[in-house]
This record gives structure tokens, sequence and C-alpha cells, in this order.
């Protein structure tokens, strides 16, 4: 996310209590209102991770030693952190914003993201029905409604945010900027600890009182790398956050009941596995590489094959070509219950060129995606490469070592 | 070629289109084939990219020995492969003439729909020299999958030098660009007696990118370096 220079951006801060905290209310409902620290068992050596409000209200805060939280919140659910949980609930939360914008800026804080509004105007001319869309989703995605701060910059709004509450967003207009960090104290900018220390000792407590200060002055005071806290001080960000790029996942599964045996059952299944995957690419203008075939057979082991295609394919024609020959060669031991096709390796669709206009189609495969793909078809002796070996005996089958390229 | 000359064939171009005259021989990149003689006798240079090459002639007249020079001066530079159908490839050799053994993938198919289904993979990812050794034996299907291989090594600016032992097919022969005959003229003695090599003498049968014709004697010397 950029800040654009022409036109003022709008940035919302979406916040949200930390993921793992989600996770864990999402396990267990009834933990929702109890006071909960996150981080290990009370007994166990670690720090506390994230803790609920109620445990916060009791003195507990994040980087403490549990044997310290306890001391604080007895009577406290302590619970380690459930990873996985946590991070289907961070990707729920990232995907559903990704629906409103590809605008969308991940941020240090794990319950936190920036989206740019300014974009949406076409389609959202009301901002506060956009704000409130925004929190019934989410709402809907993670069982937990977010606060949303509003502001012409992302520190403005991740301030805002953290004002804010749930279903009454905090929306600081541009020229209020300035007036509207005046309140905090300093340390609500990100201070390293010297200038914290000149600051008190200039008796600069409160963001208003620096704004009293001239750059020029501050920056004869504490030299050029300070003056970014100075700039967003007085309500300017200049960060770049990266566009967050959420992973496309493209497959099609078909359950098989009563299992399958026929072959010509199964490429007929394939096949329309095949138009379900080239129809997710093409709405996504994608093509793929590689495709993995996953067979669920009954009583035997899960049956992996994977096919390479020389250019990004999308047409359900091009991935079944290559699907077809690796079913029938699969060596499928028993009965199938599911078949499942996975599109990996996704390159974008529209740079696909006849030879028109060029020689080649614009595609180019490395050599050795190319030697990979001879293997899969023909096997692993099909291109090999030579290693002599001029301290053996001279005899050829010893000079000379033959392995698969 | 004489600037007036030029002008008069650009506008005799102009006029009456391919019927115009053009030069016969059209300008074609070329990749050396390691040896200065062979260079010389294929009248430009080395082995043209993108078109097919042949290399014909008896068991014994030194075209294999040939090839795998040329391949080792290809691999030197970049990518190269060699599809062995009779697996005479022999690696120590590229190594005692600087081959690079890490920039070559020997292909041995198990048949020919599998050997020319390697070459256009290989040719499209960009290996640069492909030596085809046919087997001895009348390659069936060959003449179906030649125009389909050379349209791909085309696109892909690979040289294609294809060895046969055997009277190369009527296919073959026509979509070849180059054709060079060998033939083993003579043994090469010592003084007192010791085979020191074998002389060859390489012919020009077929060149669509010079004046075919050309002869040139070449001797192979022993031990094979």
């Amino acid at each position: 996310m950029t800040h654009g220079k022409s036109r003022n951006p709008v940035i919302c801060c979406v916040r949200t209590p930390h993921p793992s905290l989600l996770a864990a209310w999402r396990k267990t409902p009834a933990w929702r209102g109890r006071p909960l620290v996150l981080g290990g068992l009370a007994h166990e050596r670690g720090s506390v991770l994230t803790v609920s409000p109620e445990a916060r209200a009791q003195g507990v805060n994040e980087g403490m030693s549990l044997n310290q939280a306890q001391q604080f919140a007895p009577a406290a659910i302590f619970q380690p952190i459930d990873e996985e949980a946590t991070a289907r609930v961070r990707q729920s939360f990232l995907a559903t914003l990704h629906r409103f914008t590809p605008d969308l800026a991940d941020a240090p804080d794990p319950g936190c993201a920036f989206l740019r509004l300014d974009r949406l105007t076409l389609r959202w001319p009301d901002r506060a029905k956009l704000l409130a869309a925004i929190t019934r989703t989410i709402d809907a995605a993670i069982g937990t409604a977010p606060a949303l701060g509003v502001a012409s910059s992302m520190f403005v709004s991740e301030l805002a945010a953290k004002q804010a509450t749930p279903g009454a967003p905090v929306v600081v207009e541009p020229d209020q900027a300035r007036a509207y960090l005046a309140r905090f104290p300093i340390e609500t900018l990100p201070l390293d600890d010297d200038l914290r220390e000149y600051l008190e000792l200039l008796g600069v407590r409160t963001i208003g009182r620096l704004q009293t200060i001239s750059r020029p002055a501050f920056r004869r005071q504490f030299g050029t790398r300070a003056l970014d806290i100075y700039d967003l001080g007085m309500g300017t960000d200049r960060r770049r956050l990266q566009p967050l790029r959420p992973p496309v996942r493209i497959e099609a599964s078909q359950p098989l009941e009563p299992p399958v045996d026929n072959t010509q059952a199964l490429q007929f299944i394939a096949r329309a596995l095949a138009e379900q995957v080239s129809a997710s690419l093409l709405s996504q203008g994608l093509g793929t590489r590689a495709v993995r075939i996953v067979l669920h057979q009954e009583s035997a082991p899960v049956l992996a094959v994977a096919v390479r295609y020389a250019y990004p394919v999308t047409t359900a024609a091009e991935l079944f070509d290559g699907i077809r020959p690796r079913l029938l060669r699969a060596s499928i031991s028993a009965s199938l219950e599911r078949i499942t096709l996975r599109a990996g390796r996704l390159e974008p669709a529209y740079v696909r060129q006849p030879g028109l206009l060029i020689r080649r189609d614009g595609f180019r495969e490395s050599i050795a995606d190319a030697v990979a793909r001879l293997q899969e078809e023909y096997g692993a002796l099909v291109v090999q490469r030579a290693e002599v070996r001029p301290d053996a005996a001279p005899l050829p089958d010893h000079r000379i070592l033959w392995k698969p390229a | 070629m004489p600037d007036r000359l030029q002008q008069a064939i650009t506008v005799l171009q102009t006029r009456f289109g391919s019927a115009a005259p053009r030069p016969a021989a059209p300008p074609c990149a070329v990749r050396p084939s390691g040896i200065a003689e062979i260079d010389a006798l294929t009248g430009i240079g080395g082995w043209p990219v993108g078109r097919l090459s042949l290399l014909a002639g008896p068991r014994g007249c030194g075209k294999r020995t040939l090839a795998q020079r040329s391949l080792a001066a290809a691999s030197r530079e970049g990518p190269v492969a060699y599809v062995d159908f009779p697996s005479r490839l022999d690696p120590e050799f590229l190594s005692r003439v600087d081959a690079r053994l890490d920039h070559l993938l020997v292909v041995r198919p198990k048949s020919l729909r599998e050997g020319m289904a390697s070459i256009r993979v290989l040719a499209r990812a960009g290996v640069d020299l492909i030596g085809l050794d046919l087997p001895r034996a009348r390659s069936v299907g060959l003449d179906a999958e030649l125009p389909h291989l050379l349209h791909r090594i085309a696109e892909a600016d690979c040289t294609l030098l294809l060895i046969h032992d055997a009277e190369a097919d009527d296919a073959i022969r026509y979509y070849a660009s180059l054709i060079l005959s060998f033939e083993r003229s003579a043994w090469v003695f010592s003084r007192d007696g010791d085979l020191q090599g074998l002389q060859v003498d390489a012919a020009v049968v077929k060149n669509r990118l010079a004046p075919p014709g050309h002869r040139q004697r070449w001797i192979v010397a022993y031990p094979l370096r």
C-alpha cells in the first residue's frame, strides 16, 4: 500500500483481538468473558503472548512471565497457543478483507490490517455503509466484530482503531489529523530510548507539544533520522507496506460413492474435475504448470501423481491431455474413494502468445523442468548424465558412471 | 555485393515480389564444429543453427568422432544433448576433448517416439546442440516425425546433427540442409608400422546454404583426442 501524492488516501485500520485469542474462543466458547492467558500453562516457563480483556483488567500484560501472570490473575485460564488454528483465523481475516479490495496491507500486529478505501468510492459511495459491511463480514467470518479507525495515514488510522469500539468506528478527517494526534502522549510515537529521554528532558510529553517545534529546529536538534518521528507526530506517515497477496489454492475434488474401479469411469470423472479446475483458473486469469492428482484408494495408501506442463495451461482440454496418460499409467491397486486435482505453480495466463507475431509462444521451460517432465513421462533413465571416474579400473562399466539427470 | 546491384535487386523485389532474384544462400547462424577442416568444408563456417545436418557414412569412418567433437565444442558454450539409440556415446572421449559433462544430457530412449519427444522438449527448453544417433535399422515413423521436429528446432534455434550408419532414407535426405558423407580412405601407419590414425574423406553431398560438392581430407589421429 502506498500513500498517493496526488490525492489523499483514505486508510482504514481493521483491528481485532489477537488471532490466538479468537481461535481459543472458537474452540471453547465458554472462555469468552473469562480471564484467559495464552502462551502456556501456568506452571510452565514461558511468557504471555496475549490475554483477554478480563485478564488485562487484572494486570496481566503481553510479555510478562506466566508465573507472574498467575500471581496477578490466579483464577485465569492458562492455555498454550494453537498455532494451526491461529493461522486459520488470521488467513480467514485477511481473505475476508481481500474480498473488499486488493489494496490490503498486512500489519505487524497480527490482529490488524490496513485497507485503502478511497479507491472504493464508485462501489461504495457511502463510507458509513462500507464500514458497516466490513464490520458485519468480519464478524461473520471470525466471530468477532472489529474496531475500525479511518484516517489519511496508517499511523493515525491505527491510533483511531485503538480508540474505536466494535460498531463505532473513529474517523479522523485529513485536516483534523494534527489536532487529533495532539492529545496523545509522546510515547505513542515509536521512539527509541535516547530520543524519549531527550524529549522528556526538554519537557515534550505530548505530541501536541512536539507539534509546536518547527521542523528545521527539530532536525538541528535530533538529526535527519529523527524527522520520520516528527512527521508521524504531524500526521504524515511515509511507511510503505507490501500489499498482501493471499495464496491462491485451486483444486477440485470428487468423492466416489460407490468406489470406482473402472478406468473409463475414472477418466470421465477426471475430465469433469479438469473442467472445474479450468473454470477456476479462467475466472482468475491464471494458468498452471503442474497438477497433482491425489487418488484415495479403498484400504490402500493414498496415491499422488504429478503432471507437469511445458507452459501455463488453462483450458480443460490441455489439462486433461496431461492428466489422462498419468491416470492410465498410475499403479492403482484398489477401488478409488476420492479423486482430487490440485493446480500448482500458478502463473498469469494472459501472456500466452500464439506465435503469429513472434517465433516462440512467449514461454520458455527451464531445462531442469523439461528433464523432469521427460522423466515423469518415460521413466528416470530416459535422460542421464555421465560422470567419468579417472581413478577407477580401465573398464567402461567402472570408469563411467551413468545416473539419471 | 555492390551497392548498385543491391539497389537493382531491391527494385526488382519491390516490383515482382518473391519472383525477383534473391541470394542463393540466405544468411544463417552457425555453430562451430570444433574442427577447422569441417568448418571450412561446410562453406558457412560450421553447423547451421535451426536446421538438420546429416553425417552419413559406413561404420568406422569417423562421423561419430566428429559429432562428439562438435558436441564437446558446443558443451563449452551451453547445454547440449545426445540422443543415443545405439548406446555408442563415449563420455571418456568427450572428457579427453575437454567437453563439459555437466552440460551434457544423454537421452536413452526406448522407442523412436520417445526420442523425438525428448528432442522437441529439450530443444524448446534451450539446448543448443542435439546429436541424434539413429539405430542402423530403418526407423519406422521417422518420415512423419521429421517435419514437426524441424519446425521445433527452427523455432528454438537449436542445431540438430543426425548420425546415420546406413544409407539415409529419402525423407532425411530431403529435410537435411547439409549432408556430409564420410568415407575411410586409408589407414595411417608410422614408419615402424604402428597404426597412427585414420584418413577420412569428407564430401558435401547437399548444401542449402553454400555451394555443395566440396571435398576435404581429414586425419583422425590415434589415440583419439
